[in-house]
């Protein structure tokens, strides 16, 4: 993060600050390095991935001393930061969306057993169908997990609740993991000025310089303690009500602290944001980002004469209903608008809370009117606005609530542009060409493959169409077609969250012209598995006869490196249970989808956006995933690695993967393929890159068929073997690797694909290995 | 400080750039925007459209400059710009890339075209076109075309200090990479030097057209089938991806051609279009007809692959892909 610092001292306050240009993610980070908490268990997910990505470009030049984990999943992200929660250190995370909801069983644990945290919850959509941008339908399931809730609604607000968060959760009183939620992209992307503390020792004696002393942790080897016991009816109601009422008393714990930041600072955060308030009569209620944008409209209002006020909490957990309540008292009606719907609950959870507040503390005269808005980032514009408060002048109007609850900014569409088929299904003569055969050995038990010149199998049509959105040069989908040239037949296939995804899929566009599904990013496994079984279930009951099935489908479920990592149980699941499917990974080394992070398949050395380069680090630190051989070690029929350097072998091998994921089991198999944009290449060179990989014994091509390993080129054997810096070299990303400081990152790097080759030489000559 | 020309009713002036992913419009975004905040004391905000795309698709940048003590509230992208730089200028092909513009904002185009050839493949009714070859200047300076982008939009943006973007081009190039800073530095001053601009007047009686908000969808709830399943699948068919090439493109020569398929093999985007035909013993046989050049990226991975002269890799000219089109022949439901 390139911070551009102009030293300036704030409007108020008494601590010397200064002037940064950054936005919400940034300065998530920079509260966080300035505070240098111990660890930070962490998984990528827009939009949060960069609060992450920008400490670690800290960490390696040296700025703070954070443990950055770099956990499986967010599941394991949250138990990286559970662990180092109880072990007694200040612990920190960010996350967004399906991955909070992934981890999300772990929070109601952090809580009832009192152990405080800070994590940044970057909000946006959960979602099937896959929408990735900015509402608060993630913020909605925080709100019963027992967590303190703080809301930032700019940048600004981002870098001072993540300090003031930190002083509420160690908190005597309160002992209770804060989130700290912002508006994704609205908030995390977008860039403003930022008054932050010049000098770290400023913000560490806001917070204190360590954790607060007498509490227990598990490192303590004088007391010993037993953390999360079985604990029954009898007791288990009193610890929900102790935690209850630490949650109340953070509403007075966090009203101390913010006044003590604002004396400090000059920026107040009181409970409810209050905007033109004083005599308002149509008021609008919205949270974080909108709750500011909603003000220019109040003033347009105003100077028209209609008094309309805006009001939003800067806290929601505790909910501060007295306060809504007696803020509205005199508020003829109001519009709330929520950023996520409650589906069947007549409103989202904020219109609930607010009208049970009314009904709670006596306003039985302000009117209420709920509209659902902004789902998805859908933007919302100061025409927007006007018309929140258009519903909430409508009602005072006619002295009722004509439509208590709506969604708003919400289309009905034209039917005459209503989604019609542009292509016929493809036939299944031409992808059943009958130019591949494959028939079983007898005597060696292995399959015998014959494919034809690779000339005559373009006759076949490409599973995907065209116009894809992938970025130039991209290897995924040359990679897959290859080896789908080499299947006979229909393919249904999954897709695992990724780049082929995402850039095959944007709504109301399919390059897919087969059969497709999306689930989510970890669960691809399980999902085909059910696909799988239910096929073979449906047909066995003659379901399909009227449907023009001509043979078995081939079910493939395609995933990046990433995917095999946070998937890698449910894949391991799958393999275990031996279903009819094929796995095909392509490894890009990294999660490129989400900007670049390392994967455990990044290998040692390699420059990620989370595995930076400084004086500090020298990008990624442990040796890269051999998930072929995790596969291998499930017993499973087949396995294989391949490339599209290596054309006639891939698709030989998917000739083999085809016929045993039909008639014996499941086959797993990864392509190596080239991401130019993140490798910093050259568009141009990707199959080069692939080739010098191979060839360098980094990526070597073999299969492991019932449990024998074959490798089906040996650069070695052809005198084509190059050392591992020739292939280095082709990419900006390992480009340092060639410089003195990091001879010994290269040396071990080196040393550990050595390692592998031997290994694998040593299963080739070895049926029993 | 400075003084802004022109805002809008809440205070703003705001640019809108108009680029494929690639180019550098998200860094000159963000470049500009510091230069008015840090460097000519202005408030000011930045932010750039995300979506499920990657480089080379369309993307935007939005900025807005107000006076120091002015609050910044929206968080709405840039609908009425007072400037729009187009980065590619082919991007009007598929977007309103001058959606919203006054009749006196100022459009930067990337393009060796002249005004009137631009007024017209814009559409545009009124308002002042600026011209710079970005592409021309980049090539021959040895650098990014957003340099050359950036230089035109200082000249525009008069409260924007080019000295102090010289500074911050040092700056950030000059640890890591001390041979680019010349090169970012004449791009930037030729790109601010070569802009030519020419006003087009709204004729008496016409308006600018209104602006259609950038979130409204083509389908809605009564027209999108049922959990967002898409029932036309393959569809992508009718994108047309060929703003995504930086410049350089392939060229198929028929007569060099062995018909390997090893293009084939490596195509990221499926291009190259094929035949059976009888081959000189009178066998069916597969022939490589040509490239569809809709949904050419450029990445020349193809080129590299032959192993005959066949595809070269050429400078894109104009109506080079229209005219030499080899188009796919799908099976088509419509």
């Amino acid at each position: 993060m390139a911070i551009d610092i102009r030293k300036e001292t704030g409007p108020g306050g008494t601590v010397e600050q200064r002037i940064v240009y950054e936005s919400g993610n940034e300065m998530a980070a920079y509260a966080a390095h300035q505070i240098n908490y111990h660890v930070m268990g962490y998984f990528p997910i827009s939009p949060s991935t960069e609060v992450a990505q920008f400490l670690d470009l800290m960490k390696a030049n040296g700025e703070h001393d954070i443990v950055l984990i770099p956990a499986d999943g967010e599941h394991g992200s949250a138990g990286v930061c559970y662990g180092a929660s109880v072990a007694g250190g200040r612990v920190f995370n960010a996350t967004s969306a399906n991955g909070y909801l992934y981890m999300l069983e772990q929070m109601p644990v952090q809580s009832g057993t009192r152990f405080p945290m800070v994590m940044n919850l970057v909000c946006r959509s959960v979602s099937g169908p896959l929408d990735i941008h900015g509402d608060h339908s993630d913020l909605y399931f925080a709100l019963n997990t027992g967590w303190p809730i703080v809301l930032c609604r700019d940048p600004q607000a981002v870098y001072d609740m993540n300090i003031i968060a930190l002083r509420l959760a160690e908190d005597p009183e309160v002992r209770l993991p804060v989130l700290v939620a912002s508006d994704g992209y609205f908030t995390s992307h977008q860039k403003r000025r930022v008054m932050t503390f010049t000098n770290r020792e400023d913000v560490l004696k806001f917070v204190g310089e360590h954790p607060p002393e007498g509490f227990v942790h598990v490192l303590d080897r004088e007391n010993p303690i037993t953390v999360g016991p079985y604990m029954n009816e009898p007791d288990y109601i009193n610890n929900c009500y102790q935690q209850s009422m630490a949650m109340y008393r953070a509403e007075a714990v966090y009203d101390r602290i913010r006044k003590e930041y604002a004396e400090l600072t000059g920026r107040d955060y009181p409970i409810l944001d209050q905007y033109r308030m004083e005599d308002a009569e149509v008021a609008v209620f919205l949270l974080n980002s909108s709750a500011e944008i909603i003000k220019d409209v109040v003033d347009q209002l105003r100077s028209k004469g209609i008094k309309a006020g805006s009001i939003s909490p800067n806290i929601i957990r505790p909910f501060p209903g007295q306060a809504i309540a007696e803020a509205l008292r005199n508020v003829k009606a109001l519009t709330v608008g929520d950023r996520a719907d409650s589906f069947g609950g007549h409103g989202g959870n904020m219109v609930l809370e607010i009208k049970a507040a009314l009904q709670t503390y006596r306003n039985h005269t302000t009117m209420v009117v709920s509209r659902v808005y902004g789902l998805g980032g859908k933007d919302f514009y100061a025409e927007d606005g006007l018309k929140m408060f258009e519903y909430a002048l409508d009602a005072v109007d006619k002295g009722f609530v004509e439509k208590p609850f709506d969604y708003h900014g919400h289309t009905p569409g034209d039917p005459t542009k209503a989604p019609k088929r542009v292509l016929e299904p493809m036939k299944y003569e031409d992808l059943n060409t009958g130019l591949i055969t494959v028939t079983p050995d007898e005597e060696t038990g292995k399959l015998n493959v014959r494919v034809p010149p690779l000339r005559a199998l373009t006759k076949k049509p490409k599973r995907i169409a065209p116009g894809h959105g992938a970025c130039p040069g991209c290897g995924i989908f040359s990679g897959l077609e290859l080896f789908f040239k080499g299947i006979e037949g229909d393919i249904v296939a999954l897709f695992h969250t990724g780049c082929a995804m995402v850039v095959t899929t944007g709504y109301p566009y399919s390059a897919h012209k087969a059969t497709y599904i999306h689930n989510l990013f970890q669960n691809g496994a399980a999902t085909l598995s059910g696909v799988v079984e239910m096929f073979h279930e449906r047909k066995r009951r003659g379901e399909f006869d009227h449907l023009g099935l001509k043979d078995d489908f081939i079910f493939v479920m395609i995933t990046g490196d990433g995917g095999m990592d946070i998937g890698m149980g449910p894949a391991i699941g799958a393999a275990l249970r031996n279903h009819r499917m094929i796995i095909l990974e392509y490894d890009n080394e990294g999660y490129m989808n989400t900007g670049a992070q390392l994967s455990y398949s990044t290998p040692m050395g390699h420059r990620t956006s989370t595995s930076n380069v400084g004086k500090a680090q020298g990008g990624k630190v442990f040796h890269h995933k051999d998930t072929a051989q995790i596969m291998a070690a499930t017993n499973i029929p087949y396995v294989f690695t391949g490339s599209e350097a290596s054309p006639v072998d891939l698709v030989r091998k998917a000739a083999k993967a085809q016929w045993y994921a039909q008639k014996v089991g499941m086959v797993y198999g990864k392509i190596l393929i080239t991401c130019p944009l993140n490798w910093l290449s050259d568009d141009k060179d990707g199959a080069t890159i692939i080739d010098q990989a191979v060839d360098s014994c980094f990526f070597p091509l073999y299969e492991v068929e019932n449990g024998v390993t074959n490798i089906t080129y040996n650069p070695e054997d052809k005198g084509k073997r190059v050392p591992v810096s020739d292939w280095l070299q082709m990419m900006g990303k390992t480009r340092h690797l060639s410089k003195p400081e990091h001879a010994e990152t290269l040396r071990e790097f080196e040393g550990e694909i050595e390692r592998r080759w031997s290994r694998l030489k040593a299963k080739h000559e070895n049926p029993y290995l | 400080m400075v003084q802004l020309p022109k805002v809008n009713e809440l205070g703003f002036f705001e640019i809108r750039l108009e680029s494929i992913g690639g180019l550098g419009a998200n860094l000159a975004g963000k470049m500009i925007a510091e230069a008015g905040v840090m460097g000519a004391g202005l408030n000011g905000v930045s932010f750039s459209s995300y979506g499920s795309e990657k480089k080379g698709s369309a993307v935007k940048a939005h900025i807005r400059f107000c006076d120091i003590d002015a609050r910044i509230r929206d968080t709405s992208p840039v609908e009425r710009p007072h400037v729009i730089g187009i980065f590619h200028e082919n991007l009007s092909k598929t977007t309103n890339v001058i959606s919203g513009m006054y009749e006196d904002s100022i459009v930067l185009v990337n393009s060796k075209k002249s005004t009137d050839q631009l007024k017209e493949q814009l559409k545009l009714k009124g308002g002042i076109i600026a011209v710079v070859d970005a592409t021309g200047i980049s090539m021959e300076e040895n650098n990014r075309v957003n340099m050359a982008m950036l230089g035109g939009l200082f000249r525009l943006c008069g409260f924007l200090d080019p000295e102090f973007m010289k500074g911050v081009i040092h700056k950030s190039l000059a640890k890591k990479y001390p041979g680019a800073v010349q090169p970012a530095l004449n791009t930037f001053q030729r790109g601010y030097d070569e802009v030519t601009f020419h006003t087009f007047e709204l004729e008496e009686g016409d308006r600018m057209p209104d602006y259609v908000r950038m979130d409204t969808p083509v389908l809605g709830y009564e027209t999108q089938p049922i959990g967002g399943t898409i029932t036309n699948p393959g569809n992508s068919i009718l994108k047309d991806l060929s703003i995504s090439r930086a410049g350089r493109m392939p060229h198929f020569d028929d007569d060099k051609c062995i018909h390997c398929a090893a293009c084939d093999n490596v195509c990221p985007d499926f291009c190259f279009v094929w035949e059976e035909l009888p081959d000189k013993k009178g066998r069916p046989q597969m022939f490589l007809q040509g490239i569809d050049y809709q949904y050419c990226k450029g990445c020349l991975k193809c080129v590299q692959a032959c192993p005959t002269d066949a595809l070269a890799s050429e400078l894109e000219e104009d109506g080079y892909a229209e005219g030499h089109r080899v188009a796919h022949r799908f099976n088509l439901a419509l």
